[in-house]
């Protein structure tokens, strides 16, 4: 019997000292709360926003509406020699800005709005946005 | 808002005729049930491509359009009318949508 007492003791101060990262827990909760605190104060640091972030550009045609009836905006995306859409690496346009923009010249060219095989020659002479030079 | 619009091309003509091709156009709108809307003149410029119609070559056309509400019922039927008018050379009839709203388009948003 007075071993088991003595154990005990023992047991007991071998938990306090020796556990120290642990806190004394209530008979009832078994959280594990300890865990987190120490991690958190180790990360406090590295924790920061990219600040070598650059502002994010949209494309061309963020925030413009495209229009079957604006067939000067849509001539911009099409080749002066044969009246072809631009494909996606030439216009350098975002997805959906360049289905609009081929929906919309088909559109055009399907309602008599816009030629099919040539730009209109009063267009040929606006500023080049898309990303090709052309031998001229 | 607007449900449909009519991309009205009209043959060339003097202003009288263009105005009586346009008003019987509305009109049989009208007694389609239709409520026009909005009917904007685009100009008469030349064809981008010779268009050929009822037997005719067109080089030049007079632009309309437009807007109007109506039922879906009567839409082929209406079609089915431009193409048999003489005056028209080509009808297209689109839906109308305001919901092209530039919300999560690439880019910043101001």
């Amino acid at each position: 019997m007075l071993a088991f007492r003595g154990l005990k003791r023992i047991h007991s101060v071998l938990l306090q000292h020796g556990n120290t990262t642990y806190k004394t827990i209530p008979a009832g909760s078994l959280t594990v709360t300890s865990h987190v605190v120490q991690h958190k104060d180790d990360t406090k640091l590295l924790k920061m926003e990219n600040p070598y972030k650059e502002p994010q550009t949209g494309c061309l045609l963020c925030n413009v509406t495209v229009d079957f009836k604006n067939t000067q905006l849509l001539s911009q995306f099409v080749s002066p020699h044969t009246g072809r859409t631009y494909g996606r690496h030439i216009t350098g346009l975002c997805g959906r800005k360049q289905k609009e923009v081929s929906k919309a010249i088909k559109k055009a060219h399907s309602m008599g709005f816009m030629s099919v095989t040539h730009k209109h020659p009063q267009f040929m002479k606006d500023p080049n946005i898309c990303g090709i030079k052309h031998l001229d | 808002m607007p449900r449909y619009e009519l991309a009205l091309i009209l043959k060339a003509m003097q202003r009288p005729e263009t105005s009586a091709a346009l008003r019987r156009t509305v009109e049989s709108l009208m007694q389609r049930g239709a409520v026009v809307r909005d009917l904007e003149n685009l100009g008469e410029r030349l064809l981008p491509y010779a268009i050929t119609k009822h037997n005719q070559k067109h080089s030049r056309g007079a632009y309309f359009l437009i807007d109007f509400y109506s039922a879906t019922n009567i839409l082929s039927g209406l079609l089915d009318h431009l193409h048999r008018d003489v005056d028209v050379v080509r009808p297209t009839v689109l839906k109308k949508d305001d919901q092209v709203s530039s919300s999560n388009c690439c880019g910043p948003q101001q």
